[in-house]
């Protein structure tokens, strides 16, 4: 089984995140990076899929040179070789989208799997226009109804199970209501939930081979595709201030407020 | 009380600062040992630490600390949270990572592997200590043992599958390891039958791998009395026969109840109660206490760093604390009406945590060029570095061990004080983190033998030849602060106490030469402290440099913050530390006699 998965190079949060005075983006000076928390997830599935079944994980990203640094921690993590996509410049989830369908051409994975968004912009777009413009199946937002680290959980049946003749995934998703089970036929395209698995730690022997694995780079013109954006951003401003609470006297006044101020009763 | 905030363990800008900004640690990787790293290998390895530090060990470290291990019917069970974690730290391959890939380790530099481990100690300290006694158990095989037992046992300790343990401390012999009496008979079968009882031994029995092996000192029968007639021998739990494991004769009579590092289990052992218990000796006969030693550097180098991660984690905790808790008003505001503000608000509130900031980090520093001079004594290509550096580690590393243990004792003393009242009580964690840190003074050699060790042996041997590599090294530190325009005191300062120990230990080592060792070592204690004070104080020029430097090219205001932290602590490290160092050489050179003189019944 051939996986590819994808690692979108994002600012890691825990790093202090302040938007330019003129609004046209965020201050990147000092400013950390890493993997899309929800690409970590979906680099761990696609390995946990191919140590049961077979084949290799093959990972994929878009973005300047930097992006290798993600490319080498998935690598470390497991993953046989890698793909980049060197393209500098914005991009919107049209864009990326429209680069990964030519790279899944290209190397005619059985299954896609990237994160249900990426933590700096948060759009959650990108696998549903993979799917359907290479016209594939798709389990979006798959996970698990408890971390999988508990015991409990480990014994019960994985989120994403290939079937015995290996032609469909049952992919369990987090809906409003609990957990909706679907079938995908293969070749299909997964997208990942925060629940769906813990990320293994890059280990020093997996860090040594990465050194010496593939990374082979692509640009969007040999692939063909103009990555003219169609989403425009505009402005970036940081949240307002949160305003100081008031005090309540009593239970009466709170009531009072609740329902006539913030009108919830 | 609002949300819980994370505590980040140890200050990731901090590491990296000292990591390559300070130290320069992509340099190692020109010597041909560490050719395969960059800094790449490094950043990835210290997050996966970092990461599985924040997310596994230290969200459980009160829960471990909370219900030790248990002995059932002779069998040891530690936590089960622990037996989670534990295949997780065995997979970040911490255990071989410094050792060649001729035993499958990844010539990892110790300098990184050292504060990569430093995330795990603060995390949980139990938890890391199978790591650390697995790979200096494997490291002794490997420096001292056949290739058949390298086979046997090194090669499952590396691979964490069986762990390790180092048995030297009987009831009746700890800092006088002369004296052990553990037996060990030699039979035909090329085995020797051990026969003995020891105490204190950590990790020696549990349930987190199938085999235990330890590094055994015992006295060979016929063997001359006193440190030279003590070996070195490999003895497993479990033995393998006909190829399966089968019981080794080793019983695990009691469990030490501890204070702190309650997460693994020290154990009481009795060897060869059936007369069926098989050691083999590893190495030369008669020389287990060297062998040992030869290993120590590493292994006090760990002790220290335990001191600095567990005061990290209490600063970390404190200052997280002192950011929310409001308390009072500031002197110069009469309103009482107004908010009240912060804790850290309060003038003696920073001092506090200056103060153990300014250990923390003048800690780690220290131990990370303690690191780093290993590396080099180990791996440098040039002849005469390696033996420079070796001169250096050899002379720093009891400092780097005892001042951790002793300054980190209270500095987590200082995290419990900012914590007021509650610090007191055990819903918050200051107290566990005290009750972590005093071991640091008791094992690898109580700070006492550290003392002695340091000016009876190392400051002393060959003239004080290392002692002047050290002021070599101070001194260049000094040319580099007057360069960089610092406050020309700090330097002074720093110059004035440096001067002070090379006299005092000239004068000591003469009186020591004149046959007067009494005299010469009376104040041991104070000269360690003194060395201490002078090898931070140097740590922290350093540092003030860097940052200074830093400065000068400009910068956003967030790295201004950052390197204006470590002006101030090495500003408060030469006003408030390196003054005290005259008084305490003063001390050493009087032999002043009121305790070593003192007569026993007069107490
Ligand atoms: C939690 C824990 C874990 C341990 N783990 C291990 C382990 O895994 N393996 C192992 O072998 N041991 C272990 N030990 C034992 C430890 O190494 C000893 O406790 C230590 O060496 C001190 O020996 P002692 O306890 O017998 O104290 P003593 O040697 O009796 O010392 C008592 C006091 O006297 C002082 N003193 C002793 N001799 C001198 C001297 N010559 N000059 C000046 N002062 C002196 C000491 O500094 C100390 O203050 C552990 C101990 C603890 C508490």
């Amino acid at each position: 089984m051939k996986i590819l998965v994808t690692a979108k190079r994002v600012e890691d949060p825990e790093s202090k995140i302040k938007v330019k005075a003129d609004g046209s983006g965020i201050v990147q000076e000092g400013l950390k990076y890493k993997m899309n928390p929800f690409d970590e997830i979906a680099v761990e599935e696609g390995l946990r899929l191919t140590a049961k079944h077979g084949g290799e994980v093959v990972v994929v990203s878009i973005g300047p040179k930097d992006v290798q640094e993600q490319l080498r921690h998935a690598l470390a993590m497991g993953a046989a070789r890698a793909v980049w996509v060197n393209h500098p410049g914005p991009l919107d989830p049209m864009g990326a989208a429209g680069l990964l369908q030519k790279v899944v051409e290209k190397e005619k994975p059985d299954l896609c799997i990237l994160g249900k968004q990426s933590i700096d912009d948060d759009q959650g777009q990108t696998g549903q226009y993979l799917a359907e413009w290479l016209g594939w199946s798709q389990g979006t937002f798959a996970s698990k109804l408890d971390s999988l680290e508990s015991e409990a959980e480990k014994a019960k049946a994985p989120a994403i199970e290939l079937s015995a003749d290996g032609k469909t995934l049952q992919v369990v998703r987090e809906v409003d209501s609990g957990l909706a089970t679907l079938a995908c036929s293969l070749p299909a395209v997964v997208t990942t939930d925060l629940r769906l698995n813990q990320p293994r730690y890059a280990s020093l022997p997996g860090i040594m081979k990465a050194k010496n694995k593939p990374i082979e780079e692509l640009t969007p013109a040999g692939l063909g595709v103009d990555v003219g954006l169609q989403v425009e951003v505009l402005r970036m401003s940081p949240p307002p201030p949160r305003k100081a609470g008031v005090k309540v006297g009593d239970v009466q006044e709170l009531f009072q407020k609740l329902k006539n101020e913030a009108k919830v009763l | 009380m609002s949300a819980p905030r994370a505590n980040v363990l140890l200050d990731d800008r901090t590491v990296e600062f000292i990591l390559y900004e300070m130290l320069d640690a992509e340099a190692l990787c020109n010597l041909p040992d560490f050719g395969e790293h960059n800094r790449h290998t490094f950043d990835l390895f210290l997050t996966s630490a970092r990461t599985l530090a924040r997310r596994v060990l230290f969200p459980n470290y009160r829960t471990i600390d909370a219900a030790p291990p248990v002995l059932r019917d002779g069998r040891v069970y530690v936590h089960p949270l622990l037996k989670t974690a534990w295949p997780q730290l065995v997979d970040l391959g911490l255990i071989s990572a410094t050792r060649g890939p001729e035993v499958g380790g990844a010539q990892l530099p110790l300098l990184v592997a050292s504060l990569a481990s430093a995330y795990l100690m603060a995390g949980n300290l139990s938890a890391y200590g199978f790591i650390g006694l697995t790979s200096g158990a494997a490291h002794l095989l490997e420096a001292f043992g056949s290739t058949e037992l390298k086979a046997r046992f090194m090669a499952p300790l590396y691979a964490g599958e069986w762990t390790g343990t180092m048995a030297l401390t009987e009831p009746h012999a700890g800092s006088s390891l002369g004296d052990i009496r553990t037996r060990a008979t030699p039979t035909r079968a090329g085995h020797h039958l051990i026969r003995g009882e020891k105490v204190f031994i950590s990790a020696a029995a549990h349930d987190l791998a199938p085999n235990v092996v330890q590094m055994v000192l015992a006295r060979a029968d016929g063997a001359p009395a006193g440190s030279h007639g003590v070996s070195l021998f490999a003895v497993p739990n479990r033995r393998e026969e006909d190829g399966t494991l089968v019981d080794n004769d080793v019983a695990v009579s009691g469990l030490v109840h501890k204070i702190g590092w309650r997460g693994l289990p020290s154990c009481v052992l009795r060897f060869g109660e059936r007369d069926d218990c098989h050691g083999w000796l590893v190495g030369e006969p008669n020389r287990g206490l060297g062998q040992m030693f030869q290993m120590m550097n590493e292994a006090r180098i760990m002790v220290g760093l335990n001191g600095v991660a567990t005061a990290s984690v209490a600063y970390q905790e404190a200052l997280g604390y002192a950011r929310e808790r409001t308390q009072g008003r500031l002197q110069s505001q009469r309103d009482p009406e107004s908010p009240q503000v912060p804790l850290l608000a309060h003038a003696d509130v920073r001092r506090m945590l200056l103060r153990q900031k300014a250990i923390v980090e003048g800690g780690l520093a220290l131990l990370a060029s303690t690191a780093r001079l290993a590396d080099l004594a180990a791996h440098a290509t040039d002849a005469e570095e390696r033996q420079r550096a070796k001169l250096l580690l050899d002379l720093l590393t009891p400092v780097a061990k005892s001042f951790p243990a002793e300054a980190g004792f209270e500095s987590t003393v200082l995290a419990l004080q900012v914590h007021g009242g509650y610090g007191y009580s055990s819903e918050y964690l200051p107290e566990a983190f005290l009750r972590d840190s005093k071991l640091n003074s008791l094992h690898e050699g109580t700070t006492g033998i550290q003392g002695l060790d340091l000016l009876g042996r190392k400051a002393v041997a060959g003239g004080g030849a290392a002692l002047h590599a050290l002021s070599d090294e101070v001194s260049r530190t000094l040319a580099r602060a007057r360069a960089c325009e610092l406050d020309p005191t700090w330097a002074e300062q720093l110059a004035e106490a440096l001067a002070e120990l090379v006299e005092t230990t000239t004068a000591l080592a003469a009186r020591g030469a004149a046959g007067d060792v009494d005299s010469m070592l009376a104040h041991s204690h104070d000269y360690l402290t003194l060395f201490g004070l002078v090898a931070v104080g140097w740590q922290w020029l350093t540092m003030a440099c860097v940052a200074q430097e830093a400065l000068r090219r400009g910068g956003k205001d967030e790295a201004q913050a950052f390197y204006r932290g470590k002006l101030a602590a090495a500003q408060y490290w030469a006003v408030t530390e390196l003054p005290r160092v005259a008084g305490l050489a003063a001390l050493c050179r009087s032999a002043e006699g009121s305790f070593s003189r003192l007569e026993p019944d007069w107490l």
